[in-house]
């Protein structure tokens, strides 16, 4: 099923059958999409919203000078702009990383749900509240982390987030982006990105390679990362190797 | 001298600056991970020693 990785292993929000049969119905199309292809720009009229299914998607600014930051990385299972429904326009652009293969799901059909379902809705709007969550940590990572740090706590969360949806064993997962992605993400220059993850594999953290991560020591990382993952709203009932992403 | 009042957020301990490639990595204080060419560095670095002896020489405004 299209929606199998949606929410799956947060607290308190698993569908129903009858729910993931709603949700799946709602779907008007599945589409592949390459890597590194714009799908939604700021200030598009949107009448849908995609879930994405497989790849890894991203949300970006461009400054004045087309530097991009990302401020939003989408992993399988998300809905990667489900804000869209109530705002009709985003305020920023929406972009493969990777191929990528979405679910579209028309705001009418969202329209059906939100009239019909309300425990459904609660649902989709956990969604979007998690995604402001990751936000709030995205803040603190630019803010007040160094360079280092900002690295650690990205790997670390992705890390965490990868282990509901069956994507890492618990240290290792394909992520499918460059050093210069990782770069824009955590706001400094594909210089400094890769010295950094040269001096994590130094200090026998992590090894970033071929965009595979494999995390040397989860609980070193987290820890340099200040991570803790308690803003990802992960069910406790997940493998232990989840736990030991938290900072100490 | 008397040292100016404890304002929350203020480093105490120094950034590292290394150069990579050609360039300048200024890392930390917490919150500062910037890659200067080594002419911005330089007139960085002269700035910042210079704000730091007027900060040094700082005395409290009498009222």
């Amino acid at each position: 099923m299209f929606t199998d990785r949606f929410l799956k292993g947060r607290r308190g929000v698993q569908l129903g059958a009858e729910e993931r049969a709603v949700l799946e119905g709602a779907i008007s199309e599945v589409r592949t999409i390459d890597a590194r292809a714009t799908i939604v720009s700021a200030g598009d009229p949107l009448s849908n919203s995609t879930l994405l299914i497989d790849g890894f998607m991203c949300r970006y600014l461009d400054d004045r000078e087309g530097m991009r930051q990302l401020v939003a990385v989408q992993v399988p299972g998300d809905f990667v702009d489900l804000h869209a429904y109530p705002l009709k326009t985003l305020d920023h652009d929406v972009a493969t990383l990777t191929a990528a293969t979405v679910a579209i799901v028309p705001h009418r059909a969202l329209d059906g749900i939100n009239a019909t379902m309300p425990e459904l809705t609660r649902k989709l709007w956990f969604s979007t509240l998690l995604d402001a969550a990751i936000h709030r940590a995205w803040l603190f990572r630019l803010g007040r982390l160094d360079a280092v740090g900002r690295v650690a706590h990205f790997l670390s969360e992705t890390n965490a987030r990868l282990l509901p949806v069956g994507l890492s064993d618990g240290s290792r997962f394909a992520l499918g982006i460059t050093q210069n992605d990782i770069a824009e993400i955590c706001g400094i220059t594909n210089v400094h990105a890769n010295r950094v993850l040269r001096q994590l594999r130094e200090e026998g953290l992590c090894v970033f390679r071929s965009s595979l991560v494999d995390i040397l020591d989860v609980r070193g990382l987290a820890r340099r990362g200040q991570f803790n993952p308690d803003y990802l709203y992960i069910d406790a009932d997940m493998p232990p190797s989840s736990n030991e992403s938290q900072a100490s | 001298m008397r040292s100016p009042p404890p304002i929350a957020g203020t480093q105490t301990r120094p950034g590292i600056a290394s150069a990579e490639a050609g360039l300048v990595l200024l890392d930390g204080p917490d919150g500062i991970a910037v890659t200067m060419t080594a002419y911005a560095a330089s007139e960085t670095g002269k700035s910042l020693i210079e704000a730091a002896q007027r900060a040094e020489h700082w005395t409290e405004p009498e009222v």
